[in-house]
């Protein structure tokens, strides 16, 4: 690429300042939840660890935090066939009203979120199951379903239809199809997609926000709660958890399929 | 010719099976249906939503009675009369129409150069870092990513500190409009990056230089080349920003302290403040009905962009 030094400087100076701007609250978290000081301080005062020691010790951190993993399980195992099978459908078949059926799956992402929220907590609440756990986790698999489909469609859209033939042809029936040649290359979509729909539904905030209530939080909506009274420093060694949980993902994400997928064109 | 029990697998045998268990639950006379019961889970998830919207629309027709505090059995539209007529709900409507405006103007600003960069560089560790800058944000959330910019813009905070450097008194950062902006922008550049980068990645290089040697510098190549050809990713990330911004919750909330609600935050009041059901129900649904004729309207107006699922896409 032969770019002129002007193009240089003007593209520099806008990815430096959009990597200040991603970066910098994670940094400053880091950074704080080290603090040897009593006050959330950045640069931290001394490097200790005792916040991590007082978020160990309280239960109730564990308690939410163990409720936001079996949330995002429960997402993620709902997504993911749901999602594939849809995902490959839209893919592959052509379907009538493939346009509407389109649009009515994109409803999760057109409806605002504060919408989607209310109004499943009124229908949950309808329905007698407010105040369980795996409410959440279904409303959360609802609210991100178009990411997984996203993923999968991605996937799916690249596989040749000769392929599935070819393979009927070799005597395979349908089911042999579908799992030897269909699902295999859709595979790294189904990854990304669960991937996404895992870490999505541990940070979901607004939604559980609305679901739950003080016996269930979830652990974003304990640091929100815990925000609006007070900020410790042991909210900080909390987040770093988050923080971890994102970066492993993405580790698993580059590992088992590249970062790179989301820059391929569809 | 059968095959002996020894020379025929059992893995074949279990593939048998399913393929006759396939064919007696789903004849292939009836293959012209398979798409649908792919996509039937999907639906009926998706159902789940719609049983919401018809919850609020119901609940939005009954009034509070503000002495008795019952909602009404007798359907009325004065949820939106009342919703419609209060100054404040237009001006906390407006707050959130001009805040998505700028937010998605300058998240764009920032999203184009950034995912332009992220596709074209030629340096694989460049690229693996912003693709690693821009998810580990994105994977982390919104609460903790306010939460550091809580610690940053604060009153005894990081930039504070700065200033104090070069002697400039301490300066009130947050719990303001623009830092709620600015928090917004943060939230928002994943989402416009990676909603970018695959129409970025779709312009042919060769195109650029064709340009380039027929004369055009590189600005006259961005505005004549380059943009026209991302269009399908300015439309999608312009409206997954336009949409997430006006209807976000937490960055009023948390980087705003009170003073600074978007309408989700309105809403949110009605229902868990004031308890007035009914009233934020209506509100909910003017949302839901704006939200919807402003995404109906770009996708009449440019298609679906890089949204698009599937072979649908236009």
């Amino acid at each position: 690429m032969n770019q002129s030094r002007a193009q240089r400087w003007v593209l520099g100076f806008f990815v430096l300042l959009a990597l200040v701007m991603l970066s910098a609250p994670t940094v400053v978290v880091m950074g704080a939840s080290v603090s040897a000081g009593r006050m959330i301080a950045f640069p931290p005062e001394g490097f200790s660890l005792q916040w991590y020691g007082k978020i160990l010790a309280a239960s109730d951190l564990r308690q939410a935090f163990g409720r936001t993993l079996v949330v995002a399980l429960i997402c993620t195992a709902v997504a993911l066939p749901v999602g594939t099978l849809a995902g490959i459908a839209l893919a592959k078949f052509r379907l009538r009203f493939a346009g509407a059926v389109q649009v009515y799956l994109l409803l999760p992402f057109t409806v605002p979120l504060i919408g989607s929220g209310i109004g499943m907590m009124l229908a949950f609440g309808k329905m007698g199951i407010l105040g369980q756990l795996w409410p959440v986790g279904i409303a959360c698999a609802v609210i991100n379903l178009p990411f997984m489909i996203w993923a999968v469609t991605a996937s799916a859209a690249a596989l040749d239809p000769d392929l599935e033939l070819a393979a009927a042809n070799c005597g395979a029936g349908r089911v042999q199809t579908f799992l030897s040649v269909t699902l295999p290359a859709v595979t790294p979509g189904i990854i990304t997609g669960s991937l996404l729909m895992f870490i999505l539904a541990m940070n979901e905030f607004l939604v559980s926000l609305l679901l739950v209530d003080a016996r269930i939080v979830t652990l974003p909506v304990q640091i929100y709660n815990s925000i609006r009274s007070i900020i410790t420093p042991d909210l900080a060694a909390i987040s770093v958890v988050f923080i971890v949980m994102a970066a492993l993902a993405i580790a698993l994400l580059d590992w088992l399929v590249g970062l790179d997928i989301f820059l391929k064109s569809k | 010719m059968r095959p002996s029990r020894a020379e025929y697998p059992y893995r074949w045998r279990l593939m048998d099976r399913l393929e006759a268990a396939a064919d007696r639950l789903f004849p292939r006379r009836w293959s012209r249906w398979t798409g649908w019961l792919m996509l039937a889970p999907a639906l009926l998830l998706v159902a789940v939503l719609l049983i919401g919207l018809v919850q609020i629309a119901d609940a939005s027709l009954h009034t509070l009675d503000r002495k008795t505090f019952r909602t009404s059995a007798a359907y009325s539209l004065d949820n939106y009369r009342a919703a419609l007529d209060q100054g404040v709900y237009l001006a906390v409507l407006w707050r959130s129409v001009l805040g998505a405006a700028i937010v998605t103007l300058l998240t764009l600003l920032l999203a184009f150069p950034y995912g332009y960069v992220m596709v074209r560089t030629r340096s694989s560790n460049l690229r693996k870092l912003l693709l690693i800058a821009l998810f580990l944000p994105f994977f982390i959330g919104q609460v903790v990513r306010a939460y550091g910019w809580l610690i940053i813009l604060g009153n005894g905070g990081l930039v504070n500190d700065l200033l104090g450097l070069v002697g400039v008194p301490p300066q009130r950062l947050l719990f303001n409009y623009p830092a709620v902006l600015f928090g917004l922008v943060q939230y928002m550049l994943p989402f416009a990056v990676l909603m970018l980068a695959p129409a970025l990645t779709a312009i042919p290089e060769e195109t650029e230089a064709a340009a380039g040697s027929l004369g055009a510098n590189w600005l006259r190549t961005l505005w004549h080349v380059v943009l026209p050809m991302a269009r399908p990713g300015l439309v999608g990330a312009g409206l997954v920003v336009v949409s997430l911004t006006l209807t976000d919750f937490a960055m009023p909330a948390i980087l705003g302290g009170g003073g600074q609600d978007f309408i989700a935050n309105a809403i949110y009041d009605q229902f868990f403040r004031t308890s007035d059901q009914g009233l934020g129900a209506a509100l909910t649904l003017l949302l839901v009905g704006i939200g919807s004729l402003v995404v109906g309207a770009v996708f009449t107006a440019f298609g679906a962009g890089t949204l698009a699922m599937g072979r649908a896409r236009t």
